[in-house]
């Protein structure tokens, strides 16, 4: 669109020089928003033009960073790692999944265990180590992520995106449940004494996954612990709590996690999200 | 130049044979891949893509091995996906979910990531769409923004399952535009149902039945497959012969020349059913 009346040439000359005072600016920039021969007139750099559309592009469409996604970056962690734990839906309801069961079985069991009562306690105990394992396979595959077979095509899928995901999930459990510690009444040490057994249970889980699919390895890992811990119950009644949470066991499940580890570290090459075995 | 390489390529499931001994060289430009429900092209794709291991044989892209945890990795760098049912996360925006796939690419500069996501958000036509959820996308909108993430990182190899399957004609005249500038000069591998897509599409067609490889040419070589064996009648012909009634109300026949009938100039589809038997014929009267 064009009008008659055109901006005076000594009055672009000020406008393009950057001399001109900001209310005569405003006005010699609302003509040429109507006028094409004015804007003509002036010349543009569209190298410059370019890049500033392009940042007011990607700031208008680029996602909404979340207040935690915020404070992982103060913390340090990269941007783009940030994109990867917190992209996947699937994961976000694992998080919550974990936590949420997590923080719940913790405050009934220090309620429970404050009047005397035990059994809900123990069971918390018992089922505790399994719920982060629960969480990591199911925020991979199939069933959880429905576009599995878009991101285990990408270079990224293998131990590394793996072991990612798996910590975050095992992080957030461990934070909530040194929370519940703190904040509960009753004994607390609770709320602390399943972490050895989830850590061995989430490295042998990852271990397994070389040879066999995460839901499987999780689910025989699972399976074997709930019937160890059946079999000790079995034999020992009562004491069957020292028996797989003292000091004794805890000191067996951090060597055997750190096995776990190894195994993971010496055939982390067989870790791929993507390959079908 | 060859591209990819395929070599004695077997793949079972329990005991249906899904890939049995494929041996195929593909270089760049659009490749078709046509075939029945179940001859195997998916897996074929999916094998290449590295979604899937096979049983025997080998594949090399670029000279690399996938079966090769290290060189896995670099084929990964070099190939985009799009699969059957890619699964796009239905509440993210198309900017966002480019962004993520972005980042599982490796492109983890964040000026050189967002950059990329306009390179093929503008590419395949939806700048203006960058802040539609996609469930909010058409589905033809939807394949667009499968193929912008397939094409993150500007593959060498970008390989498409069933592209314009469930598109209304303008979206696959669309999506075929984009698939034909894309094989200017990488190497484009599509399976598809659409003997049309084969025609306006590609320069070569492999024709897969039953897990093996029955065809290999250009889409004039497979149409002369049915050279002399394509028939025009006002009546409808006598025995089992395959036929149908065409827009002009006459009786188009496959196989032996029916009385009275006059030949005709055999189509991609001619040549496509007469190579395939009743297994493509039955599916393409259904």
């Amino acid at each position: 669109m064009t009008t008659d009346w055109h901006v005076d040439p000594g009055l672009l000359e000020q406008y393009e020089n950057g001399t001109l005072v900001p209310s005569r600016v405003m006005a010699v920039e609302a003509h040429m928003l109507s006028c094409a021969d004015c804007r003509g007139q002036v010349p543009a750099d569209p190298a410059w033009l370019d890049g500033n559309w392009s940042a007011v592009f990607d700031e208008i469409h680029a996602p909404r960073v979340s207040p935690i996604a915020r404070l992982l970056t103060r913390a340090g962690l990269p941007g783009h790692r940030l994109r990867l734990l917190t992209a996947t839906p699937a994961l976000r309801w694992s998080w919550l999944l974990a936590t949420s069961a997590v923080l719940a079985l913790a405050v009934v069991a220090a309620w429970l265990g404050r009047d005397g009562s035990h059994l809900i306690g123990q069971t918390f105990l018992v089922l505790a180590p399994i719920l982060p394992v629960t969480a990591v396979s199911g925020a991979y595959g199939p069933p959880a992520d429905p576009m599995h077979e878009i991101t285990g095509t990408t270079p990224a899928a293998g131990p590394a995106l793996v072991l990612w995901r798996a910590v975050s999930v095992i992080g957030v459990a461990v934070v909530m449940a040194g929370i519940a510690a703190v904040l509960l009444p009753g004994p607390g040490w609770y709320a602390v004494a399943w972490l050895l057994p989830a850590l061995l249970l989430c490295t042998g889980t990852l271990a397994l996954a070389t040879s066999l699919t995460l839901p499987f390895a999780a689910g025989a890992l699972g399976t074997l612990w709930l019937t160890a811990v059946l079999i000790v119950a079995g034999t020992t009644g009562d004491l069957f709590v020292p028996s797989v949470f003292g000091p004794d066991a805890q000191l067996a499940y951090l060597l055997a996690a750190a096995v776990s580890v190894a195994v993971l570290i010496q055939r982390r090459r067989r870790f791929d999200l993507g390959e079908s075995r | 130049m060859t591209t990819v390489t395929l070599q004695g390529l077997g793949k079972r499931y329990g005991r249906t044979t899904a890939l049995d001994s494929v041996d195929l060289s593909i270089g760049v430009g659009v490749t078709g891949l046509l075939g029945p429900n179940g001859a195997g092209k998916t897996t074929l794709l999916r094998c290449l893509a590295t979604a899937l291991g096979p049983d025997t044989g080998t594949i090399r892209v670029h000279g690399l091995d996938p079966a090769v945890a290290a060189q896995r990795t670099e084929v990964r760098r070099r190939i985009g996906y799009l699969p059957q049912n890619p699964g796009l996360y239905p509440n993210f925006t198309a900017y966002a979910l480019l962004d993520y796939v972005a980042v599982l690419k490796e492109i983890t500069d964040r000026r050189q990531r967002r950059a990329e996501v306009r390179r093929v958000l503008d590419e395949v036509e939806l700048t203006d769409r960058a802040r539609t959820k996609v469930r909010k996308l058409s589905g033809g909108m939807r394949q667009r923004l499968g193929l912008a993430q397939a094409l993150l990182g500007d593959p060498e190899l970008v390989i498409l399952d069933e592209p314009t399957v469930g598109l209304d004609p303008e979206q696959r005249m669309l999506f075929r535009a984009l698939i034909s500038r894309l094989g200017e000069r990488r190497t484009v591998l599509l399976s598809t149902h659409q003997t049309e897509d084969v025609g306006a599409l590609c320069e070569r067609v492999v024709v897969m039945s039953g897990g093996r490889v029955v065809f290999e040419g250009g889409p004039r070589d497979l149409a002369q497959v049915a050279e002399g064996q394509v028939w025009l009648s006002e009546t409808p012909p006598q025995g089992n012969a395959a036929y149908w009634r065409n827009a002009d109300g006459l009786y188009r026949t496959l196989g032996r020349q029916p009385d009275g009938a006059e030949a005709a100039r055999p189509s991609i589809e001619d040549g496509y059913l007469l190579l395939l038997g009743n297994v493509a014929v039955t599916e393409a009267i259904r």
